[in-house]
């Protein structure tokens, strides 16, 4: 489980992310002592900091450069400024993610999972009980069947198997798909489910996909 | 200044003069002057109002056109006092010194003014950066627990949400602001964050959002243009009309010296007697009476905006087929010359 670190000053966004991430599966700390941010932060030794720009004590983009100095630990930053030049700053200060209050939640466990991904380093090949993905080519192989799958039909794949045996919403992969300039309507959703659904019957995964009506998919 | 209006200024002097002279040449002939003396006299005596005449009028024709002139051709006749040498004579020096002190009490209300100003522009922005926070609160509240909120209440909290960015963005386009930075982007990452903070609206809505932008990049200010785009993508929604098959399409266009980024809807439209006033402030229209949820500062907060950055924004309409939105962004050479 990854251990995520809230930097934010706000008791209420404190919990009610805290909250978000936890029914997110992650494992959250909340720094509460602002006057030894940065040596708490290193103690902590999380997996991800969400860190935002005005805390008390400090600038966070002055603790960014300080965390930088003396850890590659993700961060990414939040902010309820509006300003280009906080967003260049921070990237520039080594920050892996920047994301505006008031976020939309599905959108920043999205974003969150995408830094963890790309900073933890995964093995090449994932897998699905006993196929093999291969994401570069949109490809899931199993023994000598092999199926491709469109690029829409691979982020579905790709959140439903993130979480697996768990209900994912059509919100959620509705989000997930227009965060990578899919931008389809209800039904084309419902299209690709169902393609997706065959294709993965015709592997032997028959009935992979559930459908919960009002909730959503789960994958098992 | 003309010698005319000099002379007509000065007709009181001449007339007494002239009063004056005649009186003595009379004295003079009374008691048996030489008549060659008396003209003489009266040529000196004339010679030297005239030598006065043209000197005082030189001097001051000086000042005062040098005035004038600058006054023209100052961006800020304000600032005129500066340009000017110290006048030789009485009444400029007084006109001067008065002008200064016009100039001084005017500018230390002015500048009361503007620290006025400046204090509640500041105010206005950690304030909606305040009240940020607890919306972003309730986002994150009604997104933890769906079961006790209703999806109307996020709905009308993402409402409040934009009229905030509404007036933050006024107040920048209003008063001249540095909070600004110039810089090339992907026109995709625009469109990218904008689908994205509609996508619920346009779902619910059943609107298709086709995009078209083939990887152009332009020179703006991010956060800018998103809102800038924002705005329209929001007016597109708003004004959609009861069709079967409702589009939004955002593409663009290239041209030798501009590359356009067109947002276009099959919406109710803008009539055309509407369609040259709706970047006016405040002018809502009969599509505004029609909602009745129309502040009509939208569009003139984003042309506003535009202008600032140098991007050229059009508008196109027929009633009931649709709107056309176009922003044009003009190669920029000084950015790459400065980069």
């Amino acid at each position: 489980m990854y251990k995520i670190l809230i930097v934010e000053d706000d008791e209420v966004i404190q919990n009610e992310l805290a909250k978000l991430l936890q029914n997110n599966g992650f494992e959250t700390v909340i720094l509460d002592d602002f006057s030894r941010s940065i040596e708490i932060i290193l103690e902590t030794k999380a997996d991800l900091i969400l860190m935002d720009i005005n805390i008390p004590f400090i600038n966070g983009e002055t603790l960014l450069r300080q965390i930088r100095e003396q850890s590659d630990v993700p961060v990414i930053m939040v902010t309820s400024r509006t300003q280009e030049i906080d967003e260049v700053l921070s990237m520039s200060y080594g920050a892996d993610d920047y994301i505006m209050k008031p976020y939309n939640p599905t959108l920043l466990i999205l974003r969150i999972n995408a830094v963890l991904k790309r900073t933890m380093h995964h093995s090449q090949h994932e897998y699905y009980h006993d196929a093999i993905i291969n994401n570069q080519r949109g490809i899931i192989k199993r023994q000598q069947e092999e199926i491709v799958l469109t690029k829409n039909e691979m982020i579905i794949f790709h959140i439903l198997r993130e979480n697996i045996g768990k209900i994912v919403s059509r919100d959620e992969l509705m989000t997930a798909l227009w965060d990578s300039n899919s931008f389809i309507n209800d039904n084309a959703l419902t299209v690709n489910i169902s393609r997706l659904r065959n294709k993965l019957g015709s592997l032997g995964f028959v009935d992979a996909i559930e459908t919960r009506k009002g909730l959503g998919y789960i994958l098992l | 200044m003309k010698l005319k209006d000099y002379l007509i200024d000065h007709m009181f002097l001449l007339i007494v003069t002239l009063i004056f002279a005649a009186f003595i040449y009379a004295i003079l002939y009374v008691f048996k002057m030489p008549t060659d003396a008396i003209i003489v006299i009266c040529f000196i005596h004339f010679l030297t109002v005239i030598l006065f005449l043209i000197y005082d009028f030189f001097r001051k024709k000086k000042f005062y056109d040098s005035l004038f002139y600058h006054i023209q051709s100052l961006d800020e006749a304000y600032l005129v006092l500066e340009t000017l040498d110290q006048p030789a004579f009485l009444d400029g020096q007084l006109f001067c010194s008065a002008l200064y002190d016009i100039n001084k009490s005017m500018r230390e209300n002015v500048k009361t003014i503007e620290n006025q100003n400046k204090d509640f522009k500041e105010y206005l922005e950690l304030w909606i950066h305040e009240i940020k926070i607890p919306v972003a609160s309730l986002l994150l509240m009604f997104h933890n627990h769906k079961d006790i909120y209703d999806e109307k209440v996020k709905k009308q909290v993402e409402v409040i949400n934009n009229y905030l960015e509404q007036i933050l963005y006024y107040e920048r386009s209003e008063i001249s602001s540095n909070d600004y930075l110039i810089k090339e982007i992907k026109l995709m990452d625009i469109i990218h964050t904008i689908a994205l903070k509609n996508m619920n609206l346009l779902l619910e809505k059943n609107i298709s959002l086709e995009v078209n932008c083939d990887n152009e990049t332009i020179v703006s200010d991010s956060k800018w243009l998103e809102f800038i785009v924002n705005q329209i993508m929001n007016n597109s929604i708003k004004y959609m009309s009861d069709k079967n098959k409702k589009i939004i399409k955002i593409y663009t266009k290239k041209d030798n010296d501009h590359i356009g980024l067109i947002i276009e809807d099959n919406g109710i439209g803008i009539p055309y007697d509407d369609l040259p006033k709706v970047f006016e402030k405040s002018f809502t229209g009969y599509n505004g009476r029609l909602l009745k949820s129309s502040t009509g500062m939208g569009l003139y907060i984003c042309k506003s905006l535009c202008t600032k950055l140098g991007h050229k924004l059009t508008i196109d309409s027929t009633v009931d087929l649709g709107t056309t939105v176009t922003i044009e962004f003009y190669n920029n050479d000084y950015y790459f010359v400065t980069k």
